[in-house]
């Protein structure tokens, strides 16, 4: 993997997208600079030179495959965890060597980290000790209806289902208003539907409560269905900032590209804002030169039936609203999706084994 | 966490442990059972109050040995006079008049240390697997072949030990080695102590074995069909019939030694011997009367029949230890 | 987590307030634990060398070291399959009355040691309890297996603490995934369970082979001669500290190479909690009528002898003689164990928090330093480690000589490390995310500490209490020593008349000893219980 240009995979701003639909926050909470932490010397770092910045308010992902240091990232933002260099500002002040009781960051564990010897109550009136006693009751109590869980207060956390321990986790952790929530893989100890109904909660309930939130995650459809902005990382680097949109679209590296849904790679030659390809000449989302590989998505390439087409399919599954191709050409096998408006609606079933001709008729982005 | 702060409390009370008036502090090595009554007495008459540390006769022997000139007390009571020998040292002399009221040979040769009664050894035996016939007649005799695998032994005990130091005074350490490789010889069957030895026969593990004259009366109180009893050797001065003491000194950092002294002539009074004589089971070292007891063995009988052997001079334990591991008994 | 692995190998890299403050808490420990081996090394190089090596190459000796190790492998296998099952029983299946069993479990450790050997020598022989009783007349226990066995008797329950805890902790889908990956029970047994019960077994194996290593009480009254009686025989036979600190040195030897070699294996069996943390509690095995009888069967018997054999002599020997003329006596002698034995346990607890904390949360070599010398106490017998604080007592502070405080310490050093076990295994159970959750929540590490690890690992604290105490109940040569003068606990009163053959003066003592710790555990454990919720 090559290393990307500073320009392209830091700090980029939000605004400098042509297609980020969401204007850069106003003002910044937090500032992530050069964060570098290595656990064992002669190896690599967990951690390398991780930078970014967070709005107020604003909701961003780590992403990346386990192993990738996002999780090493988040503990150093919390405090749980010291880096080796690098700094973290929150609100402008170094808080990069501060306790992490004295930071004021919320964090939710993977694992909830309810205390299992106190009540539902007071496990979310754990950290309001510095509040009079009486307004510490009222705001658990109000924190617990926040999160639909009135009544519950009297149980013991072992008495809750997952979903509910998740949400206790989070009013326990919203209480004190913090300016920052961090949330560690807080969905994977829950079934898949509880999954997606939790995560728009947890959403609504920051945006709401007007905490930012840096959330780790593996599962880049949580990313991309929580998340203002999601950071994907590889091997301790950040490899690309941006708005799921972007990150979807714009994929900055053939890595990115992956990850982040699927792509097809095309081996192509750029000359300036596009590209000679065997799908002919194809316009490019960002200017390249030379030999280049390009990130083509499956719903990017248009599929037809045609008995002297160039190539075959070879696999198919049904996804309900779309259809899902591998198709043979050459030596290539391509991903292609056909959406209800492709050939499906065309009223043309194409069956394995049949001949078809492909069409790219979108821009392509240049990964690598 | 209740748990937590109430043991804080009284952690922080335990600091503050109260200094009281003057007492007399007194180790003893000796029971509470036995000692406390006549300790009480002394109390009663003089007034003296008694602190009492018991413990093991050798644990206290040798926690002096550790204190050394800081030691807090003014007396030791030790079951037997090789413990008393081992701290000698620390004792100071002790007055004329009080050494005056036991036989020299019940007290130290320096008058360090005093005994305070006397305890025989005797020869323990079942009286369902022991005729008259078999009866030793002599210490020397238990190696006797025909006793294979019937004799009891306690290797560890203080008297035992003390027997074997008698023997090598008496007879020399060739003829004492010997002695213990006849028995070693016999096979004995190897308790922990005297009043093992006693169950040991009455359980029918062993047949005989030589011990002191007080233990068989607790079981006999315990049980009147008990079925062991004893005797002496009847070989007048048979080293068997050793006559052993309990003794005490009184320590040279002591700042009440008058009291301490006061505490040992009340031991030795007629009052005082009489206690030992009768409940206990002892036998008086000053010659005064004793009254009736349990057992059928007298003092005149065993003050008859006794070796005469000075106690200070089996105080070489080392190597009575060696000559007894060196025949294999331990 | 591959992160958390990674952390708990690299020695910590910052120093925060809790840890520095463990660390100069544990390096105190440390150092009072070297004291008794700078004595001790002191002592023995007063000795006269030519008799010390006369006496150690005696070939004796040799076969008295053989002995020792035959004696702790004896009671190591006969403590295994005692506890073992029993600790399944209580927390793995349905048995009725369990708890009561568990209750009853615990209570042996009470027992002193010389009314178990007398309660089995009881059994036996012409004027045996059982022939007295019955008239039922068994070959005496004695020797090797009657020591193994007097020994197990009382020592098992600090294996079935450590087992049951084990099983509670156990992840039951383990089992579960291994069954269905095609593993028959037994194989379920051997590959999954026994692997995971291994830190337990070798925490329980560790404080029960210190024991018998060092023990010579019960040991002698089964003739069976071991290392540790040749060191009993040098202070009581001969009073000596000199050759008998040589001895003591290696006993110490011994059992720090003991401590060592466990911690070294234990490094290998180290198996973190992975995965998410709440997991229901355990399912247990539905015993059918067969199995339930069974499982009485085995309780039972494990009961009856451990603690109804004891009891029953005891019995026997209380009806001989009238207790209500003692009863006031009893009571102030229970007074003034308890005045003891309570600090002693929380003292000792308090000690073994920051000592567990850094051998779980701040691994590096200073914490397993500070780990082992918290062993030392246990390992060295009893007699010399009072000897070595009556000497710096003495020395450095007279004030504290002979006062309940020094004493109270002095237990709580020497029974740290049976408190250490158990609150070590809670805290390796413990979460770390537990404490990283209530400092992201503004709590300090002290008020992390006090207000979220303790309570979570408060079973554990309360067992390592619990052993303490239940051990400071029937302690003697310490307390000979070091007590206050006039003190006269318990123990010591029941000493006062074994000494002297009045083993039916000594009974209610004995017999309050075992009464008291029962009521006191069983107290602890219903505390304990309700607080649970």
């Amino acid at each position: 993997m090559q290393h990307l240009p500073k320009s392209l995979g830091f700090r980029m701003p939000a605004e400098a997208s042509p297609l980020g639909f969401r204007q850069s926050p106003a003002k910044v909470l937090l500032e992530v600079d050069g964060l570098t932490r290595r656990f064992v010397a002669g190896e690599g770092p967990a951690v390398d030179r991780v930078s970014f910045t967070l709005g107020e308010g604003e909701l961003m992902a780590l992403l990346g495959p386990s192993g990738c240091g996002k999780t090493t990232t988040l503990r150093m933002i919390g405090g749980l965890e010291l880096p080796d260099s690098g700094r973290v500002l929150l609100r402008g002040k170094d808080i990069t060597r501060l306790p992490v009781e004295k930071r004021g960051i919320g964090i939710v564990f993977q694992d909830y980290a309810l205390f299992p010897h106190l009540s539902v109550r007071d496990n979310v009136r754990f950290g309001l000790r510095r509040i009079p006693r009486a307004d510490a009751a009222a705001r658990a109590e109000e924190m617990l209806a926040l999160v639909g869980l009135q009544g519950l207060g009297d149980r013991k956390p072992h008495q809750l289902s997952g979903g509910q321990q998740q949400r206790v986790a989070l009013a326990r952790t919203l209480a004190v208003s913090p300016p920052l929530v961090l949330l560690d893989e807080p969905f994977s100890n829950l079934d898949a539907a509880m999954r997606v109904e939790t995560r728009q909660e947890v959403r609504r309930l920051l945006k709401r409560t007007g905490s930012a939130g840096i959330l780790v995650t593996h599962d880049q459809e949580e990313a991309l269905a929580l998340a203002d902005r999601i950071a994907v990382m590889e091997k301790g680097r950040v490899l690309q900032i941006g708005t799921p949109d972007e990150i979807y679209r714009n994929p900055a590296t053939r890595f990115v590209a992956a990850f982040i849904g699927r792509s097809n790679i095309l081996p192509g030659r750029a000359n300036g804002m596009d590209a000679e390809t065997a799908f002919g000449r194809l316009p490019l989302s960002r200017a390249a030169n030379g030999t280049v590989a390009l990130a083509v998505r499956p719903e990017q390439i248009m599929i037809e039936p045609d008995p002297d087409g160039p190539a075959a399919v070879v696999g198919r599954e049904f996804r309900g609203h779309d259809q899902l191709y591998w198709v043979q050409e050459g030596e290539r096998c391509l991903l292609v999706i056909s959406g209800p408006g492709q050939g499906q609606g065309a009223g043309l079933p194409i069956a394995i084994g049949d001949r078809v001709r492909l069409r790219i008729c979108d821009c392509v982005t240049p990964v690598d | 966490m209740r748990f937590f702060r109430t043991t804080a409390l009284a952690l922080a009370a335990l600091a503050a442990t109260p200094v009281t008036a003057q007492h007399l502090t007194l180790y003893s090595g000796r029971g509470e059972t036995l000692v406390a009554p006549i300790i009480e007495a002394f109390t009663a008459e003089t007034g003296i109050d008694v602190r009492v540390r018991y413990g093991g006769t050798a644990e206290l022997a040798i926690l002096l040995q550790e204190e050394g000139d800081r030691s807090p007390a003014d007396l030791f009571w030790a079951q037997d006079a090789a413990a008393l020998g081992a701290v000698a040292g620390m004792f100071m002399p002790l007055p004329e008049a009080t050494l005056e009221k036991v036989p020299a040979a019940y007290r130290d040769t320096e008058g360090r240390w005093i005994a305070t009664s006397g305890r025989g050894r005797v020869l323990a035996y079942s009286t369902e697997r022991m005729s008259e016939e078999e009866m030793p007649a002599t210490l020397a005799e238990l190696t006797d072949p025909r006793f294979r695998g019937r004799l009891a032994l306690a290797p560890t005990n203080g008297s035992f030990l003390a027997h074997v130091a008698a023997l090598r005074v008496v007879e020399g350490d060739e003829a004492a080695l010997e002695w213990l490789r006849g028995i070693r010889a016999n096979r004995p069957v190897m308790v922990s102590n005297n009043t093992a030895m006693i169950q040991a026969i009455g359980d029918g593990e062993a047949d005989l074995g030589v011990t002191n004259n007080y233990y068989l009366v607790r079981f006999q109180t315990a049980a009147p069909d008990f079925p062991v009893n004893q005797r002496l050797f009847p070989t007048e001065g048979d080293i068997g019939n050793l006559l052993l003491v309990a003794g005490m000194g009184v320590l040279t950092t002591s700042d009440q030694s008058a009291e301490a002294v006061a505490f040992i002539d009340f031991l030795l009074s007629d009052e005082g011997q009489a206690f030992f004589g009768g409940d206990v089971g002892e036998f008086p070292v000053t010659g005064a009367e004793v009254p009736e007891r349990l057992d059928e063995i007298s003092l005149d009988e065993v003050v008859r029949m006794a070796p005469e052997v000075d106690l200070n001079t089996i105080s070489d334990l080392e190597g009575t230890l060696a000559l007894v591991r060196e025949a294999g008994l331990l | 987590m591959a992160l958390a692995e990674i952390r708990a190998i690299l020695p910590g890299r910052r120093m925060p307030a809790a840890r520095v403050l463990f660390s100069a808490i544990g390096l105190g420990i440390g150092a009072l634990m070297l004291l008794p081996l700078y004595y001790l090394l002191l002592r023995a190089f007063q000795a006269d060398f030519a008799t010390v090596w006369q006496l150690l190459t005696r070939p004796r000796t040799g076969q008295m070291l053989l002995n020792t190790a035959a004696l702790t492998a004896g009671v190591l296998a006969l403590c295994t399959v005692i506890a073992l099952p029993l600790a399944w029983l209580v927390s793995r299946t349905d048995l009725p009355g369990r708890r009561v069993v568990n209750f009853l479990a615990v209570l042996p450790l009470a027992v002193p040691g010389y009314v178990m050997a007398f309660a089995l020598i009881g059994l036996s022989g012409n004027f045996g309890f059982l022939n007295q009783v019955f008239g039922v007349t068994l070959p005496r226990p004695q020797g090797w297996w009657g020591a193994t066995l007097a020994l197990s008797l009382y020592c098992f329950p600090y294996l079935y603490l450590n087992l049951r805890a084990a099983f509670a902790g156990l992840d039951q889908s383990l089992e579960e995934s291994a069954r269905a990956l095609g593993c028959t029970p037994r194989e379920v047994f051997t590959r999954v369970t026994l692997p995971h019960l291994m830190p337990a077994l070798m925490a329980g194996w560790l404080v029960i082979g210190l024991y018998t290593i060092g023990d010579f009480g019960a040991v002698a009254l089964m003739r069976f001669e071991v290392f540790s009686y040749v060191i009993y025989l040098q202070y009581s036979a001969a009073f000596d500290r000199l050759y008998a600190a040589w001895l003591a040195l290696i006993l110490i030897v011994i059992a720090l190479t003991v401590v060592w070699w466990e911690s070294r294996l234990r490094q290998g069996v180290r198996y973190a909690r992975t995965g998410s943390g709440s997991g229901a509690g355990p399912r247990r095995v539905r015993l059918g009528p067969v199995g339930r009888a069974l499982g009485w069967g085995f309780a039972g018997l494990v009961v009856l002898a451990s603690l109804g054999l004891p009891v029953a002599v005891l019995t026997f020997w209380m009806s001989l003689a009238p207790i209500g003329p003692i009863l006031p006596a009893l009571v102030t002698s229970f007074g003034q164990s308890l005045s003891v034995a309570v600090p002693s346990a929380a003292l000792a607890a308090a000690m073994a928090l920051p000592v567990a904390v850094l051998a779980v949360r701040y691994p590096s070599p200073l914490s397993t330093l500070i780990n082992r010398l918290a062993f030392v106490g246990y390992a060295v017998p009893a007699l010399a480690f009072a000897l070595a604080f009556v000497f710096f007592s003495l020395q450095g502070a007279r004030w504290l000589y002979q006062t309940h405080l020094l004493l109270v310490t002095v237990y709580a050093l020497a029974f740290l490390a049976l408190a250490l076990g158990p609150i070590r295994s809670a805290l390796y159970l413990a979460r770390p995310s537990l404490e990283d959750s209530a400092r992201a929540l503004g709590h300090g590490p002290l008020s992390t500490f006090w207000r979220v690890t303790l309570p979570t690992i408060r079973p554990g604290v309360v067992a390592g209490s619990v052993l303490v105490f239940v051990i400071a109940m029937k302690e003697l040569p310490i307390a000979f020593l070091l007590a206050p003068t006039g003190f006269r606990p318990l123990a010591i009163t029941m000493f006062s008349r074994t000494s002297e053959g009045m083993l039916v003066e000594a009974a209610p003592y004995a017999a309050a000893i075992i009464a008291f710790s029962a009521l006191f555990v069983g107290f602890v454990l219903r505390h304990d219980r309700k607080a649970e919720g």
